[in-house]
């Protein structure tokens, strides 16, 4: 379905006011076009109901015991249901148009011919050849022949009723498939069809669509369909809807009973293209399983009828398999929605009008685009109802703002560009980092930090109500902030203004006590003492950036500082000989009342047993780390450049 | 004679010329010399970071780096754009692919660079101004005065500015030399007296003409002075004459105790722990310290055989050795000069004061002239020695000399200068000093100790006028301290002054004590007595110090280690948990704040993790300027419409312009999530931001800035009144 744009202003714009107007609207909206919603698995989203396919509520009472029960009851159930049921198929018309019908409306008939058959296709024998196929002619109907769907009363329409009875396995053969084959006969002599195809289409479209074909004259036509009520593997293939099949011409010849099996329908490669819908005839109908003639629908129809017993729980589980060919059922309703219904809020049934309308440049103009379903215009997700729509938009396109104004056909959705948006980034903190320094560093599988998510959470919600997205002016504010608290923007380094990596997060890297410039300052302060000598310069260097490096901030921290001071500048004092110079700082510390002269006594015998120790292993690897430590001091001790 | 007379007609002239050509000449080879090491260093700065790309090249060779395929950007779904190339020629068919826009990748907001810090730094004022700001052509053609009256702000001074007038010591030097040689080769020419003069010391007519080109810099008899002080310190080798020998080295003197420790006690900042520390430009010398260790100095036992002490015992005839004056040759601070190799003009950043202030400081300190305060000092020294030595003073030591055969020891220059420092710490524990010595044995030392007597300083025995220490001090402090905060709190205006140690010895704090007066309380640095009245006395809570009930909490201060003995800050040095919350900003127990570009304006810290209300979350550092400076340095940053100033207190502003930390980044907002508090830490205001509110993580952190940029002081009065728990 195609947007339908149209201009609210009712004046007739000129050509350049059209322009300079839709430049306006790019202006406002490009930018922030470009954009990618944050990935949800929106079935466990709260707010999109509809898209979660199984029910919670149950769990808890839930019992191994009940599967026994379940498969006992449902096997009884289809027992009952198989005896009982009908299908029944009610049609609404035969859809074959010609060009210009309202010329030739006298010289055409109202109604076509319909004969309906059921194909079974039975196992094959061991002398057969190809697999036997049986034709049950299950009746014939006058068809309308391009009916006005909007008048005609659904009671008008022929119905045909199978039984369920047919779908019984056979005694002889074990029937593999079953399918309905229907023939349509047009009085008139066909003179041009533009197709070439030589499958039969099954396909299923929106009723409302017309078909358009370029076919005339006049003698009979026959055209085919057939589709698959159960297929091989005794799956339900047609459920509770309205069908519009493509039907396809056939020649005079009718239909080879060997070719027309399932296999040989469906072993075509190829798929039939989307347009035969649109060129070639359909017909429409209504199929329901019926628990008894005339009666209402019977709610679990869409079970498959088994008649294997081994296969019952897989085909239970998986009701919807793999299809053979596609088929976009209208308005299906699969079981478990079904059961489900009690409990969504009621919404209108009908089909929902949702207007999109953009305000931009100061609210002054407007464009207004409809669209009939409920996808996310920016996404495309289906959001399946009005509510989950509003809600998706609002949290995951949160650029915008949108507000919802109830409409008489539908809704009114009025989207302005959201100016407080703040622009940092909204989603996975680890994606930051596809941003300027690592857009294409990325190559595959890369190793990541640990991101730890909440996975379960149950606040307070509110009842769903759509009053929630009308615009209101007090919380406006509030419901424009980001909803996501947390770090959801990039950060930087704050000495280099290098983006952070994630591994680089949990390390407060620029906050040193002790920076390098710091260190080599206090050292280029003391260095330029000219009255101080050198044996003074190099202890007080050393015991400025061992106070630096541990940030000492009590007096009566000083004795444990100065024996820590020996424990690892020690051995540098003893291999620069500084140790009476370390002595004289000590006995100084004491002169300001820092250490206790027990201190000098522990520190100085502790140097002199660091002094004893390199002697011994001064060649071994101590005595070179030593060394290293040594020339890395040096270097560090290096007069920085003077300006 | 004459001939001067007469050379003095035309002389002055030629040798102004001289002194002209020869100064520009050495000023121009300064600029050459300057400009290769400007070079050189600019080449080894370059070949360093070649070196650190390098490294981090081959980390990246490591990594395998694929650019990614975006599989269908957005842009394609309207309408694809193509790229055309015609050749012009009909042979060659024109090439056209389609077009693929990269997204715009928003830009970071700017950022002048500035140095880490997590401690305030102290800098002085500076007299030129260093680089004439740019802030854009329009607004400097708006506005051209702008600029002008910068300048005037600094009396004209631009750094670099040197076109004439400028000369400094070693040029100075240089140019006398220089045209030293010319008048040498004149004077063989003209006459030959004075000659031998002249070798020594240049004539009078060099400085007459240097006076003369350069009036401002003194008559030529300063600069003969000066001349003659700055060649003779080149003279006697490498050391200057006041710089005592390393006590390590090979040269080391026999000096005296104060000479030794000199450069120690001159250097060493009690407040900071460092030497020459970035923060206090003036650091107290310990002589004037109390001594309040009551350790016992002598071991009882001897040491062993060979110990002193039984020669004491053997021995009945005492000899107490006589009490003489230490001379003291050593006086004034710290000097701090270029060292020979590097150049160019004064230290600008120096965060202590300039040499010619400091001295004078610590001369005052330290007593001008030995003479006036030796005997104070040696009274101090009584006093403070008395308390402790009782116990070694009372066992009476008798010095004699032995009348066995001496043990003959070669004392070495370190050696007897090593033995005066611990002889001053250690007193007569002999045994003690030699196992510090090492060299040497008690009795050795004890023998050097008797020859030594006649010039050692001791303490006296008798005590003089300290009265005793009594127990009673805690209780009669705790029950006035509370009354006293209150009172302080009344009394306060809005005005909270630096706080300087006090030393005004033999005086108590009362109405003179500048601590008093700059109504701040007296912290343990002050040389006043620990019982002074005017001392904070810390708290005694047992709980987290975060309420008015803590008496630092009321008093805006910050609990002190060493005075708040109960609630937890003395304790748990390495671990974040510490029962006391009052104690955040002296051990740096920040949050770790993480900097994005703001979502108000420019760039924006935010926080890592979530806080409480109340808690800290760091402190504001910067260079700590005076409020002139600040003034001067505002201007400049109120028309970059960008200030990180923020008032200390009424004589500093904190700047974290060029050197601070990540807080510096908050913005402000008028609905802060953020409050600033001037705290008083151990002695310093120090500024801390604090969570106004709980916040969450990643929240942007804001504070209002009119509270603390204009009038800190008041917020902290503010913060008072509002009740916060």
């Amino acid at each position: 379905p195609s947007p339908v744009v149209a201009m609210a202003s009712v004046k007739k714009p000129k050509m350049e006011e059209i322009q300079a107007d839709h430049e306006l609207f790019l202006q406002a909206f490009e930018s922030e076009y470009v954009l990618s919603a944050p990935i949800f698995l929106h079935r466990s989203l709260t707010y999109m109901p509809l898209r979660n396919p199984r029910l919670n509520a149950k769990r808890k009472m839930y019992k191994v015991d009940e599967m026994l029960l379940k498969v006992e009851k449902m096997k009884g159930d289809q027992e009952s249901h198989s005896l009982s049921s009908h299908l029944q198929l009610t049609f609404t018309g035969f859809f074959h148009k010609i060009e210009k019908p309202s010329v030739n409306s006298e010289n055409e008939q109202n109604s076509v011919s319909l004969e309906v058959l059921l194909v079974k296709v039975c196992h094959k024998k061991r002398k057969d050849v190809s697999c036997p196929v049986k034709q049950v002619p299950t009746g014939k109907k006058q068809v309308p022949l391009n009916p006005d769907c909007s008048q005609a009363k659904p009671a008008a329409f022929p119905s045909l009723l199978v039984s369920s009875n047919e779908f019984e396995p056979n005694n002889s053969h074990m029937v593999k498939s079953y399918s309905l084959l229907f023939r349509v006969s047009r009085p008139g002599r066909r003179h041009l069809s533009g197709e070439p195809n030589g499958n039969i289409d099954v396909l299923g479209e929106l009723p409302n669509r017309k078909t358009r074909n370029a076919l005339r004259g006049d003698g009979e036509t026959t055209f085919i369909a057939q589709m698959t009520v159960f297929d091989k593997n005794r799956r339900l293939q047609l459920l509770d809807g309205e069908y519009e099949v493509s039907m396809q011409e056939v020649e005079e010849c009718p239909v080879n009973k060997k070719r027309a099996t399932w296999e040989t329908i469906l072993d075509g490669k190829r798929l039939p293209p989307f347009e035969t819908l649109s060129q070639g005839p359909t017909l429409q109908f209504t199929l329901r399983w019926t628990g008894d003639v005339g009666s209402k629908s019977t709610a679990p129809v869409a079970k498959p009828l088994t008649t294997r017993n081994s296969d019952a729980g897989a085909t239970e589980s998986r009701p919807s398999g793999p299809r053979p060919a596609p088929l976009a059922v209208k308005d299906s309703i699969s079981t478990n929605i079904q059961t489900r219904k009690e409990q969504i809020l009621v919404e209108p049934r009908q089909k929902l009008r949702v207007f999109y309308q953009f305000l931009y440049n100061n609210n002054s103009r407007q464009q207004t685009e409809a669209r009939d379903d409920l996808h996310c215009p920016w996404c495309t997700l289906n959001c399946r109802r009005l509510y989950s729509l509003l809600k998706h938009l609002k949290l995951s396109h949160s650029r915008f703002i949108f507000s919802y104004v109830p409409h008489p056909k539908g809704a009114r959705i009025d989207v302005s560009v959201n100016e407080c948006y703040d622009g940092s980034y909204v989603g996975n903190p680890q994606d930051i980092h596809s941003q300027p320094g690592f857009a294409f560093s990325r190559n595959g599988p890369v190793k990541r930090t640990a991101v730890t998510h909440v996975l379960v959470c149950r606040p307070k919600r509110s009842k769903p109500s759509l009053s929630e997205f009308l615009d209101s002016e007090e919380g406006e504010v509030e419901q424009q902030r980001t909803y996501i608290s947390g770090h959801n923007r990039l950060y930087f380094h704050s000495d280099s203004c290098m983006p952070l990596r994630p591994q680089e997060m949990e390390v407060d890297s620029e906050d040193e006590r002790d920076p390098d410039w710091l260190r080599e300052k206090t050292v280029t302060q003391i260095e330029e003492f000219m009255d101080v000598n050198e044996g003074e310069k190099e202890v007080m260097k050393l015991w400025n950036l061992h106070v630096m490096k541990h940030g000492f901030i009590a007096d009566n921290q000083m004795n444990q500082a100065c024996l820590l001071f020996v424990e690892k500048c020690g051995a540098q004092i003893a291999h620069r000989n500084l140790c009476r110079n370390f002595l004289l700082h000590m006995v100084s510390m004491h002169d300001f009342n820092l250490v206790s002269i027990g201190t000098i006594d522990k520190a100085m015998a502790r140097l002199k047993e660091i002094q004893g120790a390199p002697r011994v292993e001064d060649n071994s690897i101590d005595g070179h780390t030593e060394a290293q430590k040594h020339s890395k001091c040096q270097n560090l001790l290096r007069s920085a450049p003077s300006d | 004679m004459g001939l001067t007379g007469k050379r003095s007609e035309k002389g002055p002239v030629c040798w102004r010329k001289r002194v002209k050509s020869v100064y520009m000449r050495l000023r121009q080879l300064k600029r050459f010399r300057r400009a290769d090491e400007i070079k050189s260093m600019f080449n080894s700065n370059r070949q360093k970071i070649l070196q650190r790309t390098d490294i981090l090249n081959q980390e990246w060779k490591t990594r395998r780096i694929q650019p990614v395929r975006i599989m269908t950007s957005v842009s394609s779904l309207r309408g694809t754009r193509e790229c055309t190339v015609d050749s012009g020629f009909s042979e060659f068919s024109s090439q056209v692919i389609p077009l693929k826009t990269l997204n715009a990748v928003a830009s970071i907001p700017v950022m002048y660079s500035w140095s880490p810090l997590q401690q305030n730094f102290m800098v002085e004022d500076e007299t030129v101004l260093h680089n004439i700001p740019y802030m854009g052509d329009e607004i400097l053609d708006q506005d051209g005065t702008f600029i002008e009256e910068l300048i005037k702000n600094y009396d004209g001074k631009v750094h670099g500015d040197r076109e004439c007038g400028f000369i400094n010591d070693e040029i100075f030097v240089e140019l006398v030399t220089a045209l030293n040689q010319h008048s040498d080769n004149e004077d063989e020419e003209e006459d030959q007296h004075d000659t031998e003069c002249s070798k020594k010391i240049p004539s009078d007519k060099i400085f007459e003409a240097i006076s003369s080109v350069f009036p401002d810099k003194g008559s030529p008899e300063e600069l003969k002075e000066k001349y003659k002080e700055l060649t003779e310190q080149k003279l006697p080798g490498k050391l200057p004459p006041e710089c005592t020998p390393n006590i390590d080295g090979p040269n080391a003197r026999s000096v005296q105790r104060e000479q030794s420790l000199h450069s120690f006690h001159t250097l060493f900042c009690r407040r900071c722990f460092k030497y020459d520390c970035f923060l206090h430009p003036f650091h107290a010398t310990p002589n004037t310290y109390k001594c309040k260790n009551t350790e016992s100095l002598t071991d009882s036992k001897p040491c062993g055989h060979n110990c002193y002490m039984y020669l004491i015992q053997e021995s009945s005839a005492s000899l107490v050795p006589e009490r003489a004056k230490t001379p003291s040759k050593r006086v004034g601070g710290r000097r701090r000069g270029r060292v020979a190799n590097s150049s160019g003009g004064s230290r600008p950043s120096t965060p202590t004061v300039s040499a010619e202030t400091k001295d004078t400081d610590s001369d005052r300190e330290a007593g001008g002239g030995d003479v006036n305060d030796k005997d104070e000092e040696d009274k101090k020294d009584e006093t403070t020695n008395s308390s402790e030595s009782n116990s070694c003073w009372q066992t009476p030591v008798k010095l004699k000399v032995n009348s066995e055969p001496a043990e003959h020891a070669e004392w070495s220059g370190a050696d007897a200068s090593l033995f005066r420092v611990l002889i001053g710490t250690y007193y007569d524990n002999f045994c003690a000093i030699a196992r510090l010595i090492g060299s040497k044995t008690c009795r050795q030392v004890y023998e050097f100790r008797v020859k030594e007597s006649s010039i050692i300083a001791r303490a006296p025995v008798d005590d003089v006028d300290t009265p005793p220490r009594k127990k009673k001090r805690k209780h009669r402090l705790w029950a006035t301290y509370c009354r006293k905060i209150q009172l302080k709190k009344d009394g306060s205006s809005n005005h909270v002054y630096n706080y300087q140690p006090c030393d005004h010895p033999r005086r108590p704090c009362d109405s003179s004590c500048p601590c008093v007066t700059a109504q701040n309380f007296c912290e343990k640095f002050c040389q006043c007595s620990s019982e002074c009245q005017n001392r904070f006395p810390g708290c005694r809570c047992k709980a987290q110090c975060n309420t008015k009930q803590c008496p630092c909490y009321l008093a805006v201060r910050e609990c002190d280690p060493d005075l708040c003995l109960t609630c937890g800050a003395a304790e748990h040095w390495d671990s974040k948990n510490v029962s006391c919350k009052n104690c955040s900003i002296q051990r740096g127990a920040k949050k770790h704040l993480l900097m994005a570009p703001s979502d108000v304006a420019g760039w924006g810290i935010f926080i890592k993790e979530p806080v409480q209300k109340n808690e800290f979350i760091s402190e504001y550092c910067g260079e700590i300027i005076s409020q002139d400076e600040a003034d001067r340095r505002g201007k400049v940053y109120d028309k970059y419409m960008c200030s990180f100033l923020f008032n200390l207190n009424n004589d500093f502003v904190v700047d974290a312009t060029r050197k601070g930390n990540k807080i510096r980044f908050a913005n402000h907002s008028v609905n802060p999530n953020c409050y600033a508090k001037v705290m008083m830490v151990n002695g310093d205001h120090r500024i801390g931001i604090f969570a106004k509110r709980a916040m969450h993580t990643g929240e942007e952190l804001f504070f209002d800035y009119r509270y603390s940029q204009a009038d800190a002081l008041k917020y902290v009065g503010i913060e008072r009144e509002m009740e916060i728990p």
